[in-house]
């Protein structure tokens, strides 16, 4: 039997009301808990963490199909308002280098099909090029990425809700490096974000480019397309947990709407919580991460 | 629940009932079947087959279908150990427009899901045209046909009283993985629920709430009691007088219910105290009815 200790236990009351998971309760928007740090959720004064999120109407067609040329806009977009650089090649100068071997982890799972667009990918390499990157030192994988020989790595995820893990985005998208993935699954995926603590992986990501374009929201495992729309967006942090917090929030207010009435993640992303309060990633409370929205404001959700 | 210890020849035959057509309104099978079981199903779907683990998942066949110029089409026959396990796995997610496949059906936007007898089957294209949908709906039809049998569906949905019953809100399942998808209750197993535990999930339109009832039967007696101490003393953090206990918890909503002999019956998110004992005391009466 799998019961713990009742102490150990944490029940649907508890999350409810604020008493566990940390603030990923405050980000899914459950009525009635009080913010953690000060000010309005993402809207942070001094933050811990920023993120900025780009949409554009052209970036998906009514086809779904994805326009790499608005696509690259929307990440110099972002790149340049993320720096604070006018200048794209600047902008990525400040995490690149040309002696750096950059490895892109982006996700494709073949069975669930909720992929990083190619689009997003190749804007992303030709940048690197741009600034002296060689391509030969610049590899881009989901399985079988050889981060022992990377320098630098970019985290590409798309973004899916999770029927074990809660959310899909960029804590989990490391999952590949562990070569025992199944086994992160178990206990709520609570120690996902140990994969960004392998000797290996510590240290390298320098940049997370989050494909928003097309995401997920509904129960799995594989996909319903009543479930995955087009928001039409990219979004570039530095800090994980901040970046699948965002994402958190975004998911949860569409499935709501979706369904008309409350329809809550379920589990709960407890290995959002864990990544802040356990292994120290950053930070998952919105009322200290700050968004940055520029673009399309149509259904924003956030 | 158990794991299936098929004769021989009933595998065969269960091979035969897997077999798909090679050829659906211009789509031809394309490359070779995949075929997947309980020790190989996270090598099609890592991260994914705990969910048709979570039933008695058998094996699974995959084809993939091409014809040019047009979407390709994925077809997955999932064989589980019985027919109220494919009901289970078909009631995982319940959006979609109900169609006349099988024993029950749904599509959504270029998909197909139906189960009948000991099968759920899957049919996916890549996008949706009118021509996918109809060969989709041609294929699950044919699909379906080549099952000789109808099978049965849980005998424990006839717990549910049908006053109110939101039918599309039905999950059927075992283990409290399932469980917590469609209604996280703890991120502990408090209700002890495992392989050979029988659950079902629906809600209830009761005026402007939506409670949910969640009936649970064990395998052996005193588990429905056990796990009702559990439940009172962790999720209600009440001591049950007797059989049933109810609380009012947050957002001045109404839990509790009662254990009766193997069965287990709890209601979440009611109106009223008397709401909730009500849509128990009609659940344990429906209960009396159901057929071990």
């Amino acid at each position: 039997m799998s019961r713990r200790d009742e102490s150990n236990t944490v029940t649907r009351r508890d999350f409810l009301r604020g008493a566990a998971y940390g603030t990923v309760g405050l980000a899914m928007g459950l009525e009635g808990l009080a913010s953690a740090g000060q000010g309005r959720p993402f809207a942070a004064e001094k933050p811990l963490s920023e993120v900025v999120l780009v949409r554009h109407e052209a970036a998906v067609d009514a086809g779904h199909q994805v326009n790499s040329v608005v696509a690259a806009e929307m990440l110099d977009t972002a790149m340049k308002t993320y720096t604070g650089e006018g200048d794209i090649a600047k902008a990525w100068q400040r995490y690149f280098h040309p002696q750096d071997k950059v490895g892109i982890k982006y996700t494709r799972c073949s069975w669930h099909r909720i992929h990083v667009n190619q689009a997003v990918l190749d804007a992303i390499t030709d940048r690197l090029i741009t600034i002296g990157v060689a391509r030969s030192r610049v590899t881009a994988n989901d399985s079988g990425l050889p981060v022992k020989d990377c320098t630098a790595l970019i985290n590409v995820p798309t973004v899916k809700v999770h029927a074990l893990t809660g959310i899909a985005v960029s804590i989990k998208n490391y999952i590949n490096f562990t070569g025992n993935r199944s086994s992160y699954h178990f206990d709520g995926s609570s120690k996902l974000a140990e994969t960004w603590l392998l000797p290996e992986v510590k240290g390298k990501t320098r940049l997370i480019v989050v494909d928003m374009l097309r995401p997920y929201f509904g129960p799995g495992p594989q996909i319903n397309p009543l479930h995955q729309w087009d928001y039409k967006g990219i979004l570039v942090g530095t800090d994980p947990v901040a970046v699948d917090t965002v994402c958190l929030s975004i998911c949860q207010k569409k499935r709501h709407l979706f369904k008309g009435e409350e329809w809550l993640i379920s589990p709960p992303p407890r290995s959002i919580a864990a990544a802040d309060s356990v292994y120290h990633l950053g930070t998952s409370d919105p009322t200290k991460i700050k968004i940055t929205r520029l673009g399309w404001e149509k259904d924003l959700l956030i | 629940m158990g794991l299936s210890l098929l004769a021989p020849h009933a595998a065969r035959a269960d091979e035969n009932m897997l077999r798909l057509p090679q050829e659906v309104h211009g789509w031809k099978a394309d490359g070779q079947d995949k075929v997947f079981t309980r020790q190989t199903i996270f090598d099609y779907m890592d991260g994914g087959g705990e969910i048709y683990l979570a039933y008695d998942f058998q094996r699974l066949r995959a084809r993939e279908y091409a014809r040019p110029g047009a979407p390709r089409i994925v077809a997955e026959v999932y064989q589980m150990a019985s027919s109220m396990d494919a009901y289970g796995v078909f009631t995982h997610d319940t959006d979609g427009q109900p169609v006349s496949v099988g024993q029950a059906g749904l599509y959504s936007a270029g998909l197909l899901r139906f189960w009948k007898n000991r099968f759920f089957v899957r049919l996916q294209a890549e996008d949706e045209t009118p021509e996918v949908k109809t060969a989709l709906m041609a294929l699950g039809i044919q699909v379906a046909s080549g099952i000789p049998q109808e099978g049965r569906k849980p005998s424990l949905l006839a717990a549910l009283p049908p006053q109110g019953l939101i039918e599309s809100s039905v999950h059927y399942f075992h283990t409290s993985v399932s469980l917590n998808i469609h209604y996280f209750l703890a991120d502990s197993n408090l209700l002890d629920l495992n392989s050979r535990t029988e659950a079902v999930l629906a809600r209830y339109q009761q005026g402007s709430e939506k409670p949910y009832l969640l009936v649970v039967r064990y395998l052996r007696p005193g588990e429905a009691e056990a796990a009702f101490e559990q439940f009172s003393k962790v999720y209600l953090r009440e001591s049950p007088a007797g059989d049933a206990v109810f609380g009012k918890l947050e957002k001045g909503q109404f839990a509790g219910g009662r254990w009766e002999d193997r069965a287990l019956l709890l209601v979440f998110e009611a109106g009223s105290r008397e709401s909730a004992e009500k849509l128990v005391d009609l659940a344990a009466s429906q209960m009396k009815g159901v057929t071990p």
